[in-house]
């Protein structure tokens, strides 16, 4: 049962996560890192307006879901894209290696916290 | 319908659950992201302090080519819907639409193989040819790295696609 101590779970773990991702950029003055968080703040989005856009009512249409597809799609380069862009950036000699680690673990937990949360209080909103 | 299958082995089942359909989809996403983001940070390498060429080696446009070609195969094969290849054996399909979705299907082949293979050309003409070492090397391997990840991700796209129509056909009924 998703409860209070869940939603105090999960904005602790968001806090922590928000905490690397700005270390990471205060600590060397170099604010790139901060790029991971916009991308995992826009991860989920295409997947709910594409679930939004389809018909789900359509049965005979297989085409239907192409859409929901694409929306998938996005969402897996979006993911990929929070961890390849500090690796990116600390290949290159942009950001350095620690800001890299820190930025990258910072962004799995904002992303999880985003998934968590809406895994935990999906249910109600159906019924 | 599994009287028509080709094969003598079964289809395994975890291939119809929608599960692993909807996964495949994430995963195709995940690999053209890897692929596009070897390809930028080539690109990034090229112009960053730590490129130490000797007779500068940058990224060109030439660089360019092949990957494009990759993504625009692989948005020409995945627009295509599949269940149009075999629209012969309709009758109320009109005239020939099996045999144009195959052409387009066999140009986005064509531009997809003619991607990797790009690629492999750069590599070797531009960067293994005059004998550059490792550092200058990774903006040649990254081409053909991304290249293969684009490929990987619209095989990925096709076999999840093709999921569908068994899984929906189960729904309906």
């Amino acid at each position: 049962m998703a409860g209070l101590k869940t939603i105090i779970a999960l904005s602790f773990v968001l806090a922590i996560g928000f905490l690397l991702v700005i270390l990471s950029s205060a600590l060397w003055h170099n604010y790139f890192p901060l790029l991971v968080v916009a991308t995992y703040v826009v991860a989920p989005l295409p997947n709910w307006l594409c679930g939004h856009a389809a018909n789900p009512d359509d049965f005979m249409e297989s085409s239907g879901s192409g859409i929901v597809d694409f929306g998938r799609f996005l969402t897996g380069f979006l993911v990929v894209m929070g961890i390849a862009l500090p690796a990116l950036l600390a290949h290159c000699a942009i950001i350095q290696t620690p800001a890299m680690v820190m930025s990258i673990i910072g962004g799995l937990l904002i992303y999880g916290t985003i998934i968590s949360f809406t895994l935990f209080f999906q249910e109600e909103a159906e019924f | 319908m599994s009287s028509h299958r080709l094969f003598r082995f079964p289809k395994p089942q975890w291939l119809n659950n929608a599960n692993a359909r909807t996964f495949g989809v994430y995963t195709a996403g995940a690999l053209f992201s890897l692929g596009f983001y070897i390809l930028i940070d080539a690109a990034a390498y090229s112009k960053s302090a730590l490129n130490g060429s000797d007779p500068a080696v940058h990224i060109t446009f030439v660089d360019w080519i092949p990957g494009i070609c990759s993504a625009l195969g692989m948005l020409v094969i995945n627009s295509i819907d599949k269940s149009r290849l075999s629209a012969d054996s309709f009758s109320y399909s009109g005239n020939g639409v099996a045999w144009k979705a195959r052409l387009v299907l066999f140009l986005g082949f064509a531009l997809m193989a003619g991607g990797l293979a790009g690629a492999v050309t750069v590599l070797v003409l531009k960067y293994v040819v005059p004998e550059y070492v490792w550092p200058t090397l990774w903006m040649g391997t990254a081409n053909v790295v991304a290249n293969g990840c684009v490929m990987l991700s619209s095989v990925v796209l096709w076999v999840a696609q093709n999921m569908e129509d068994e899984y929906t056909y189960n729904l309906a009924l």
